[in-house]
């Protein structure tokens, strides 16, 4: 909307099926009656000709818009006036809901409350001890896209009661909405994409000791209250503050199973080299938070104790022709476990030196992409790759320091590949409640 | 059996409309300036490339400023899209597959 606020006219062309979206994101910039045209969707597999005709048949439409635009966006203008109080931060509303549990189960997932799952009633109470007086109630934390909606402390923890947290949980998502909400995470593309990417939050340090986030087996798995519930809040936060409603703003063409909860630890006692957060600039002391743009995970199951071999297994996994991480020039992630972890460093290898050799071992070359595809990289990559040809070999990120090693699960011979969305970076921050 | 209990509402309002509504915009884009943003998605810029034709040759637009963005998941740079915008009566951009 830097259009409108140039004086310029903005008019939207979407494919038919994104055309919600459209509306919906100029609504939360506060345009709702800026026009939108719609072009039947799929546009991208046009013919010329085809294309041709559509331009055609547009021009009308565009100068018919522009003509009568006026009126609308002024309309619209005044009709989407604020409901913040001037100068500051929405209040958050009471609402009734039926104290039976099985209706208000229901009346929440008629509001679009919850994850399709039984939420806890966020009363005022449960609310009020959630804060438990360690911040200002509308203390705003960050805004979130796509929706831009407030994420003020109160909210945060509503939703965090909501999703069944507890209060010591809730410095946690306050690290986490800040972590999620800085530039480098994408959250904008992130919450509105076709592709299923979620959030995957890791917590650090002594908090997750503390909480008992699961770092060990079955850690990305169901059964431990912090991981669910600290995942789920995050999820609930995004929906209800990010305003990403599937099918609305979240335009996942399938999702995934991680857009419930995807929330675990990092192992300490297991663990060959400085853990991720020390990796990121914090001290080993310090309570921690890193956000990543997962779109999956991919298990790795090979009984070699071979560092050479179980380099290769693992980079000949990372590498697929349908990877956002090599079309964008991504940041994969890897999940080690502590027995693969262990055959590395029992090699001599620290955390660097894996990294490269998987960098490198990864490489794929540019002509197994689709032509399509092979053009999208091409332009993503041009800084890297100015001549891209079939024979260029891509590795799946800018530097071997791209490659997101963590150590987590518990025995057995598996480790995780969690490719990402690839045009977003994971970051971090430190966990902490006002002095 | 209508007993309720209140709660607190978990969404967040959408935002707050502080941007200014569109300008008067000419009845006819003759003599006008057009910005297009490319949101490289496949076919637009073939798109972009008949519309920008298409403005001059029968809407008589004056000029046409493209901008193609390095990635439709990527909002394009704000000091383009400024330019573009304070030069422009009208800015089209594309969104969708």
């Amino acid at each position: 909307m830097s259009a409108a606020s140039h004086g310029a006219l903005g008019l939207t062309l979407c494919s038919s099926a994104f055309a919600g979206l459209g509306r919906a994101q100029l609504k939360a910039l506060g345009q709702p009656g800026l026009p939108i045209l719609e072009i039947e969707h799929p546009f991208g597999g046009r013919s010329r000709d085809e294309v041709r005709a559509i331009a055609h048949t547009l021009i009308a439409q565009i100068a018919a818009a522009a003509s009568t635009a006026t009126a609308g966006a002024s309309a619209a203008g005044t009709s989407a006036t604020s409901t913040s109080a001037a100068g500051g931060v929405e209040a958050v509303r009471a609402i009734a809901l039926p104290s039976d549990a099985q209706a208000a189960h229901i009346e929440c997932v008629r509001r679009r409350w919850s994850d399709g799952l039984p939420v806890i009633a966020p009363t005022p109470e449960r609310v009020e001890a959630m804060i438990a007086a360690r911040w200002p109630r509308d203390q705003l934390i960050a805004t979130l896209a796509p929706g831009f909606g407030e994420a003020t402390i109160e909210r945060i923890a509503t939703n965090a009661v909501l999703a069944g947290c507890e209060p010591a949980h809730l410095p946690v998502l306050v690290a986490a909405v800040e972590a999620v909400a800085d530039s480098s995470f994408n959250l904008q593309a992130v919450q509105s994409t076709t592709n299923p990417v979620t959030t995957w939050l890791i917590v650090h340090g002594p908090v997750a000791r503390a909480l008992g986030v699961n770092s060990g087996a079955n850690c990305l798995g169901q059964g431990n209250l912090a991981n669910a519930a600290l995942g789920r809040a995050l999820r609930l936060i995004l929906q209800n503050i990010g305003r990403a409603w599937p099918g609305e703003m979240d335009r996942a063409t399938h999702g995934q199973p991680g857009k419930f909860a995807f929330c675990c630890g990092e192992v300490e006692i297991d663990h060959p080299w400085q853990p991720l957060h020390v990796e990121r600039g914090f001290a080993l002391a310090d309570s921690a938070v890193t956000v990543i743009g997962a779109s999956g995970t991919l298990n790795m199951n090979t009984h070699t104790k071979d560092a050479d071999q179980l380099l290769d297994c693992i980079a000949h996994s990372m590498a697929f022709p349908g990877s956002n991480d090599y079309h964008y020039c991504g940041e994969p992630w890897l999940i080690l476990s502590p027995e693969h972890a262990a055959v590395l460093a029992g090699a001599g290898l620290n955390r660097q030196q894996v990294q490269q050799q998987l960098w490198s071992r990864s490489m794929m070359t540019a002509g197994e992409f689709t032509h399509a595809d092979f053009l999208r990289t091409a332009s993503m990559r041009a800084a890297e790759f100015p001549q891209l040809t079939p024979q260029t070999r891509i590795p799946p990120s800018r530097t071997p320091a791209d490659i997101g090693i963590v150590v987590a699960g518990g025995p057995g011979t598996h480790s995780v590949h969690v490719p990402t969305f690839g045009e977003t970076r994971a970051v971090s921050r430190r966990v902490g409640v006002p002095a | 059996m209508s007993q309720t209990i209140e709660v607190l509402d978990p969404v967040a309002p959408a935002r707050a409309d502080t941007a200014p509504t569109a300008r008067a915009a000419a009845r006819s884009l003759r003599g006008a300036t057009v910005g297009i943003i490319d949101n490289s998605k496949p076919n637009f810029s073939l798109l972009a490339d008949d519309l920008e034709r298409l403005l001059i040759e029968q809407q008589g637009v004056a000029r046409v400023l493209r901008h193609r963005k390095s990635s439709a998941s990527i909002g394009a740079d704000a000091q383009v899209l400024a330019a573009i915008a304070s030069e422009s009566a009208l800015v089209i951009s594309g969104s969708g597959d």
